[in-house]
């Protein structure tokens, strides 16, 4: 599982650089993204730039992570999401729950 | 564009790393013979996605067959895996089903309910979730397979052949 990282005024910024996000890159993911919490990270932006599709199990792992996150007073921030993906949330209704923007800077611009 | 009815018999390579590219495939076979906007094309994109994870999880073959019915205005999508019967978890009531006549509600684990309709001993429908209230994260499951694909299609059904020893996973979308 291939992510970047970056902090930006306080944030972090995990870029995913796979194109798959899926059942094979879902454990992964969450662990690299619970770690981050763990460590004290409570503002975080998490980009899909590169990523072509989302299957069910990274999905879940995302869930999992808000779960994780929103007790502990943290944000988290999806940005980048191309239509497909976009689409998933909508039909789970899970963009009711994500905080979903086009871009990192309408993602910073939400934190501040 | 052929308006008589169309069927396809696919057999897909169980690879997480080619998903998306044999999902892209069977969609262009679908589109020779049937135009659909692109609302469509990310429901039957959602659908091929979590039918072929769901054997690259679960099932030991190499690959997946997958048929396609195209019969306008309708068209199936069918997944079938040989194999044991799919097992619910501890609480649910079991296929064969001994009631048929009421909905009842099943689970593959604590984060994955889902309520189903038996059609027959062998066979059960996916049915929708009431989706009125607000979503709740707390209340969100962390398992969405069978939750997308019952969103996505307009029926989802599951059917077991004990003498074949063979499950289908049955969707159809009114086109």
């Amino acid at each position: 599982m291939n992510v970047t990282r970056k902090e930006i005024d306080g944030l972090v910024l995990l870029t995913i650089v796979e194109k798959d996000a899926n059942l094979t890159r879902s454990d992964r993911f969450k662990e690299i993204v619970l770690n981050e919490i763990e460590s004290g990270s409570r503002n975080l932006i998490i980009s899909f730039e590169n990523v072509e599709y989302l299957d069910s199990s990274f999905l879940g792992a995302l869930v999992a992570i808000l779960k994780n996150l929103v007790p502990k007073n943290g944000r988290l921030t999806l940005i980048a999401l191309n239509s497909d993906i976009r689409n998933l949330f909508e039909l789970t209704r899970l963009d009711k729950i994500f905080d979903l923007k086009d871009s990192l800077k309408s993602a910073l611009e939400g934190f501040k | 564009m052929n308006i008589t009815p169309v069927s396809v018999e696919l057999n897909i390579p169980n690879d997480p790393e080619k998903i998306i590219d044999h999902t892209k495939e069977i969609l262009a076979i679908i589109l020779e013979h049937v135009a659909l906007d692109i609302g469509y094309q990310q429901r039957i994109k959602l659908i091929l996605i979590e039918l072929i994870t769901n054997s690259i999880k679960h099932s030991k073959e190499e690959s997946t067959a997958i048929n396609l019915v195209i019969d306008q205005p309708h068209l199936s999508i069918q997944k079938i895996e040989k194999g044991l019967k799919i097992a619910f978890g501890a609480g649910s009531p079991q296929i064969p089903f001994e009631n048929i006549q009421k909905t009842v509600s099943i689970n593959f684990s604590e984060e994955n309910r889902h309520d189903i309709q038996p059609l027959s001993q062998y066979k059960f429908k996916f049915l929708k979730p009431d989706r009125e209230e607000d979503p709740d994260i707390n209340q969100m499951p962390e398992h969405f397979g069978f939750y997308i694909i019952t969103l996505a299609a307009d029926s989802f059904v599951y059917q077991y052949d004990p003498e074949l020893k063979e499950s289908s996973y049955i969707v159809h979308l009114n086109l």
